[in-house]
Formats: C-alpha cells, sequence, structure tokens
C-alpha cells in the first residue's frame, strides 16, 4: 500500500464521515487522491460496523458533488480569463471539448464522471462553455452517486480483505477511465467527420 | 489553411485513438494477469475459505487474523475490528498520548521515536495473547 492512501485511511479513520467529505472534495476538484481506494476501505469499515454505509455515501456524494461544482463555477465566473491568459482557448482538445459539451452535455457530463483526472477538465470546460446547471448538476449528481456505491459495495461485501483487491481495481478503474476517453474521443471525431461531410456537400451544391 | 488545420486534428484523433487502443489492450492484459495471478496465488487460495466464512458472518476478528494490523489503523478500529476493552491497548503497551484511541500506529509509533514495524510487532503480540487467554 503506497504512503498517501495509508495517511488518507489513517485520517479517514480519525475524522470518519468529515474527512470522506474533505478527500472526495479536493479528489473531484482535481488533487490525485486515491479516492477509489479509500471508497473501497470506507466500504469495509462499513461492514465491520466502524462507519454507517448511508452516512459513508452521503458524505462521498456531497463532498464530490460540490468539488465537481467548485470547478463549474469556478470557470463559468472567472474561466474566461484565465483561459485566455493560459492560451488554451487556442488547444484544439479544448475547442473540440468545447463543441462536445455544447452539443451533448448531459451524456458527456455523466460518462466523464467514471474517466479519472478527464472529470476535472470536463467540470472546468462546462463551467466555461455556460452549460446550464442543471444539465450540468443532475448527470454529475447521478455519475458520482453510482461510482462510490459501487465502490462501498464491493469494499463492503470483501470486509477486511478489501486491500488484496485494491490492486485489482486500480488496474480496473484505469480500464473504465480509457474506456470512457476514447468513447468521448471517438464521439468528437465522428461529429467532425459528419460536419466536414456537410460542408463539403454543401459547397458542391 | 482551415482544411489543413482539420486534416492535422484528423490525424491526431486517429493516432490518440490508436494509441488509446494499444494502452486498453495492454491494460487487459495486465487485468487478467492479475486475476490469473490471484487465483493461482497459494495465498489467495488459503484465504478462500476464511474469506468466504467471513462473508457469512463480518463477526470480529480472531487470533489467526492479528497479521492484518497495518501503520495506518487507529488504536480505536483495532479495538472495535477485534472486539477490545477500549482501554486494553492503553493499559499493555503504556500509552500516555492524549491522543489515544484516536491515533494511527504508526503516528504513534513516529511520535515516541519508535520504529514502527517493531511496534506493530508488539501491538500483535499483545493482541494475540489477550485473544488466546479470552478463550
Amino acid at each position: 500500500m503506497d504512503s498517501l492512501l495509508a495517511s488518507v485511511l489513517s485520517y479517514v479513520l480519525i475524522y470518519r464521515y468529515a474527512a470522506i467529505f474533505i478527500i472526495e472534495f479536493f479528489g473531484a476538484i482535481i488533487l490525485p487522491l486515491p479516492v477509489n481506494a479509500a471508497m473501497l476501505a470506507v466500504g469495509a469499515f462499513s461492514s465491520q460496523g466502524y462507519f454507517n454505509l448511508w452516512g459513508s455515501l452521503t458524505a462521498a456524494v456531497a463532498g464530490n458533488v460540490l468539488g465537481d461544482l467548485t470547478d463549474y463555477l469556478a470557470t463559468r465566473k472567472f474561466g474566461e480569463i484565465v483561459i485566455k491568459k493560459l492560451r488554451i482557448n487556442k488547444s484544439r482538445f479544448f475547442l473540440q471539448l468545447e463543441e462536445e459539451l455544447r452539443q451533448d452535455a448531459v451524456s458527456t457530463v455523466f460518462s466523464s464522471r467514471f474517466a479519472g483526472s478527464l472529470s476535472s477538465i470536463v467540470n472546468f470546460v462546462a463551467g466555461f462553455v455556460g452549460v446550464p446547471f442543471f444539465s450540468f448538476f443532475i448527470p454529475d449528481l447521478l455519475g458520482d452517486l453510482i461510482e462510490p456505491l459501487v465502490l462501498m459495495c464491493v469494499g463492503y461485501v470483501l470486509g477486511v480483505y478489501w486491500d488484496n483487491f485494491s490492486s485489482v481495481l486500480t488496474i480496473f478503474a484505469a480500464v473504465v477511465a480509457t474506456g470512457v476517453i476514447m468513447f468521448i474521443l471517438f464521439r468528437m471525431y465522428r461529429r467532425m467527420t459528419k460536419r466536414r461531410r456537410e460542408s463539403a456537400e454543401t459547397s458542391d451544391n | 489553411m482551415a482544411k489543413l488545420g482539420n486534416n492535422g486534428f484528423r490525424t491526431y484523433i486517429k493516432y490518440a485513438l490508436i494509441f488509446l487502443g494499444i494502452v486498453l489492450v495492454i491494460l487487459m492484459f495486465f487485468l487478467v494477469r492479475e486475476i490469473v495471478y490471484i487465483k493461482r496465488s497459494e495465498d489467495i487460495n488459503i484465504r478462500k475459505i476464511q474469506f468466504s466464512s467471513f462473508l457469512k458472518s463480518h463477526g470480529p476478528m480472531t487470533v489467526n487474523d492479528a497479521g492484518i494490523i497495518a501503520p495506518w489503523m487507529t488504536f480505536d478500529y483495532i479495538n472495535r475490528l477485534f472486539k477490545l476493552p477500549p482501554e486494553f491497548l492503553k493499559t499493555s503497551l503504556v500509552v500516555t498520548d492524549s491522543r489515544y484511541p484516536q491515533i494511527s500506529i504508526s503516528g504513534y509509533a513516529r511520535s515516541e521515536g519508535m520504529n514502527a514495524t517493531v511496534f506493530i510487532g508488539e501491538v500483535q503480540s499483545d493482541l494475540r495473547d489477550y485473544l488466546i487467554n479470552k478463550k
């Protein structure tokens, strides 16, 4: 077990629900914290009666959603200035992601919840392009509910042996994240090809 | 110029997709390897019986489980896990820290200038003695 996860777990055991909330909050904002492994452990702690599963889930979802909303609202308010200063607005990937979010905000926000750090990028871009609040909030809440619920349930079933499975879980999460990123990129590519075909047809006519 | 840019981006996306496909295949390989390793592992096979019985009941741990104690665990968590009297570890290990039981065992060892591994050994030993005598 790496030392960061060990420290996180100690804090979770000492500060309980407040620690779950804070870890999820900062993990959602952008910090690379071992949130998935921690939630697996919290599920295991719940099975031992050390935590209440529903209380933990509430703290995790609240922290995660609030973190995502912080990203979203921050860029909604200050995004344009920062993005122009950093010159990210000239990045092709950024422009395509922006287009993707404008076209299909709900499914992009929802699917990106399972794409690791891409979810933070999507939060920032969603705020920047002005995705309507509820089009962001509802899929975000749903995604943020499913992820910790699944992890905590798996941890609950595994009990004290959760640690034996945390390395498999890391690989599994990486596979899911890669799959989601590929899905989003594929949709961007398809949309671009379609647009190009349409513009070619218009110029032919 | 714009056309050239679009073509460039298209190529970029193509390569990105190919790269991600390769990454996915590699990750799948590691996932399968890990699963096969876990299945073959003697350690896991031995634990299978313990594990299935544990799934039926998440009851208190026994003397055989003392080895699971890890540096990140707090005294409070260990007390709960093994159903120990709240003051048992404090008395047996002569813990004077006011943060007991809400302090991790590695944190306590560090604050007392002790080696964490040695201290965990002491915790396990006291725990085993208690659980054996309780029987």
